[in-house]
Parts: C-alpha cells; sequence; structure tokens
C-alpha cells in the first residue's frame, strides 16, 4: 500500500536507483541461501562443509595486523562509500518541466494542481528534427538531460561557417517556444564529412 | 502512472552504505592500532579469533543464530527485489450515486480514460495518447501521456487540452478535475500513425 493509491504520481522524478538496490538485494539474497546452506548442511551432517575447513584456519591464525585485515577494512569502506554516495547524490531529472499554454486557467485548475513534463528522449527527439531541418545538416543526434542538450552534427559543408550556432539558435527557439521553463543550455558541435 | 521506489532504495541504501562504512573504517583503525587508544581493544598484533573456533560454531545457539540470520538476511534481500517491480497505481470504480438514491451506479476510469484518449487523439500534431484517471468520481484526477508529431505546436495541443478536453471531461463527470499530469513525448511519426518522407521532384523548364 502506498500513500499514493489512488492518486495519480509526479510525472517528473529522479533517479530511483534501482540497479543498485537489485545488485545489494542479490547479494543479500546470495548470502542469505549460502549461510542457510552451511548451517541445514551443519545440522544433516553433524559437521561443516570441508570446504570451511581452510577458511578456518586462516581466521584462527589471522592477526589485527594482518594485510588481509587492512584490505578487507578498505574493502569495506570503499563499498560503504559507494553506496553512501549512490543514496545522497541526487541525479538528475527524468523529465524537462513545461509551461502551461495561455489561457490554460479555462480549466479552473490552480497551478499547483497542474503538471506538464516533456521526456528528455522527447527533447531530444525534438532537438534532432529541428537540426535536419536546417540546410547544410547531413546527419543530426542529439543528447538531452534536464540542463543541458548537446548537438551532434555531421555535415558535408567543406566551410561550416557559423552552422553549430545556426543549429544551437533554431533549438533554443524551439525549446522556448515549446514552453520548457527553464530553457536547457544548447551546444553544438559539428563534423565535416569530407 | 507507475509508482517507483526510489524512496526505498535511497533510504536502505544510505542506511547500509553508512553500516557498511562504519564498520570498515572499525576494521582499519584496529588493524592500525589507533583504536586501542580510544576503546582499550586488543593491541593490532593480537589474534582476530581468541577463542577456538571450532567449539564456538560447534554450539547449537551458534547454528541457530546462524540460521535465522540467513533466513532474515535472504528474505531481505528478496523482497527488496521484488519491490524493483514496478507495480500498477490501481484506482477504484468511480461510483455516481448517493445514500438516498435507490441504485448504484459505478463506471470504471478506464472506460472515461479512454474517451479522453479518443478526444486528445483529434487535436492537430497528436500521433498517440495514453489516459488514465485517479481520484473519485467528484474528484477526479488525470495523468496522460501525448505523444506529438515533432512539426506539432506544442503550446496549441496543451491548450487543446486544457481548456477543451478536461473541461468536457469535467462536464461529463459533473465535477471539475481537480489534478492534471501531462508527459508529452515527441515521436517521427505523423497523426495517422504513417511516418513523415520527405518529397523529391525535378522541375522541368
Amino acid at each position: 500500500m502506498s500513500l499514493n493509491e489512488g492518486h495519480s504520481t509526479p510525472l517528473r522524478h529522479r533517479p530511483t536507483r534501482t540497479i543498485p538496490a537489485l545488485v545489494v538485494g542479490l547479494l543479500m539474497l546470495a548470502s542469505g541461501v549460502t549461510l542457510v546452506w552451511l548451517t541445514i548442511w551443519r545440522l544433516a551432517n553433524g559437521h561443516w562443509p570441508p570446504g570451511l575447513r581452510g577458511m578456518r584456519n586462516w581466521l584462527a591464525a589471522l592477526d589485527w595486523a594482518d594485510p588481509g585485515i587492512w584490505m578487507i577494512g578498505a574493502g569495506l569502506v570503499m563499498a560503504g562509500v559507494v553506496l553512501v554516495l549512490c543514496a545522497a547524490i541526487p541525479g538528475g531529472f527524468g523529465a524537462l518541466r513545461v509551461a502551461g499554454a495561455d489561457g490554460s486557467g479555462a480549466d479552473g485548475m490552480p497551478d499547483a494542481a497542474r503538471e506538464i513534463v516533456m521526456t528528455r528522449r522527447g527533447v531530444a527527439h525534438l532537438a534532432k528534427a529541428q537540426c535536419l531541418d536546417l540546410d547544410g545538416v547531413g546527419s543530426a543526434s542529439t543528447t538531452a538531460t534536464a540542463k543541458h542538450v548537446q548537438l551532434h552534427i555531421r555535415t558535408p559543408l567543406h566551410d561550416q561557417g557559423d552552422l553549430g550556432a545556426q543549429a544551437a539558435q533554431r533549438v533554443r527557439s524551439c525549446l522556448e517556444s515549446a514552453g520548457l521553463q527553464p530553457v536547457p543550455r544548447v551546444s553544438a558541435t559539428v563534423t565535416s564529412t569530407r | 502512472m507507475k509508482r517507483s521506489v526510489g524512496t526505498l532504495n535511497r533510504t536502505w541504501l544510505g542506511i547500509l552504505g553508512f553500516l557498511v562504512l562504519m564498520t570498515g573504517s572499525i576494521v582499519i583503525l584496529q588493524a592500525g592500532g589507533m583504536l586501542q587508544g580510544i576503546m582499550n581493544t586488543p593491541p593490532a598484533g593480537a589474534r582476530v579469533a581468541t577463542a577456538d573456533l571450532h567449539a564456538v560454531f560447534a554450539q547449537s545457539w551458534v547454528q541457530a543464530a546462524l540460521l535465522t540470520i540467513g533466513v532474515i538476511v535472504g528474505v531481505l534481500g528478496l523482497l527488496w527485489m521484488i519491490a524493483q517491480i514496478p507495480r500498477p497505481n490501481k484506482v477504484a470504480a468511480y461510483r455516481f450515486h448517493t445514500e438516498e438514491s435507490g441504485g448504484r451506479t459505478l463506471c470504471d476510469p478506464a472506460v472515461l480514460a479512454r474517451a479522453v484518449e479518443e478526444h486528445i487523439n483529434t487535436i492537430p500534431g497528436v500521433v498517440s495518447s495514453a489516459a488514465k484517471l485517479y481520484g473519485t468520481a467528484r474528484s477526479p484526477e488525470v495523468s496522460l501521456k501525448a505523444t506529438l508529431n515533432d512539426r506539432a505546436d506544442i503550446q496549441a495541443v496543451l491548450l487543446g487540452i486544457q481548456s477543451t478536453v478536461l473541461p468536457t471531461l469535467g462536464a461529463a463527470l459533473e465535477a471539475p478535475v481537480t489534478s492534471s499530469r501531462i508527459q508529452i513525448d515527441i515521436s517521427g511519426k505523423d497523426q495517422f500513425g504513417g511516418t513523415l518522407h520527405p518529397s523529391t521532384g525535378t522541375v522541368l523548364q
């Protein structure tokens, strides 16, 4: 049961950290299954699996200043830092906010109850379409984050001139007219195919 | 339109990360002999295992504890992995009847959502749409995904949705839409499912 059960959920959210959660969940599951299997083996056979004998001897002879202890400590610190960073770094939004159309108050809804977003993929596709409409552009690929749109343009022109600046300006105008708030920074790189 | 587990993941990654970080730091401090001066722990040259490990692990309560820990850790890991599977946010049928009325009038919000999609798809520039209704009949909430053609006037489409589609839904329900969420995606397809191809030709003098 969730607090949002039966209610719409926000469309603009940060990464959910699914991959680190799956990795840690899998490690926990594997550790649990191994521990249960070892204990059941001990209960069924009256002794621990022979494979653990080497580990027991190693542990029995281990002292705190052993290089192995340093390595275990350093490994734990690194794993802990990675996990804490996974939790602490907020990550970028998966979608960009869009301002409502002029006259959108006709639905009688307060602004706080209205959310409009455009997906990053949509922004990238829109930027690419704008680039391909520009004379001199042979092909284009685009990437978009919540704050930055990057255009990669390939042109057959020998003299590229200000093609990159033109494309960036055209995309910026398009994103402004689409109502993106704030309008992401647009930059372009131009490569000649000659 | 799916509920996410972002908060759960961040919380548990943070807790586990902190515990692992603290454990690693303590191990390093102990190995370096720095912990001995603070907490009176064994010196760095001392054995890690002070007791006979064979005797310790032969005790039945140790085996029971290991079994319990294994089950708890394994189940928690499995539950965490299962929680990653997106679950649809279910919504109850809209109930239009009142206490005084003799009968019951229920409406599946999916039926209304389908009508909303059909309406949105008539707006110029919209390639496809998906709608889901939440809330109640007296306080409906709408979540929309509209895929637009890359030549569409996005603000005009939004105006069409906000000034025509949502008020029409509100009029049908006899209750204004209290919340709307619209996600826009862009596609190269045209409104009728095809793909745009630039025409070519030769000018004859």
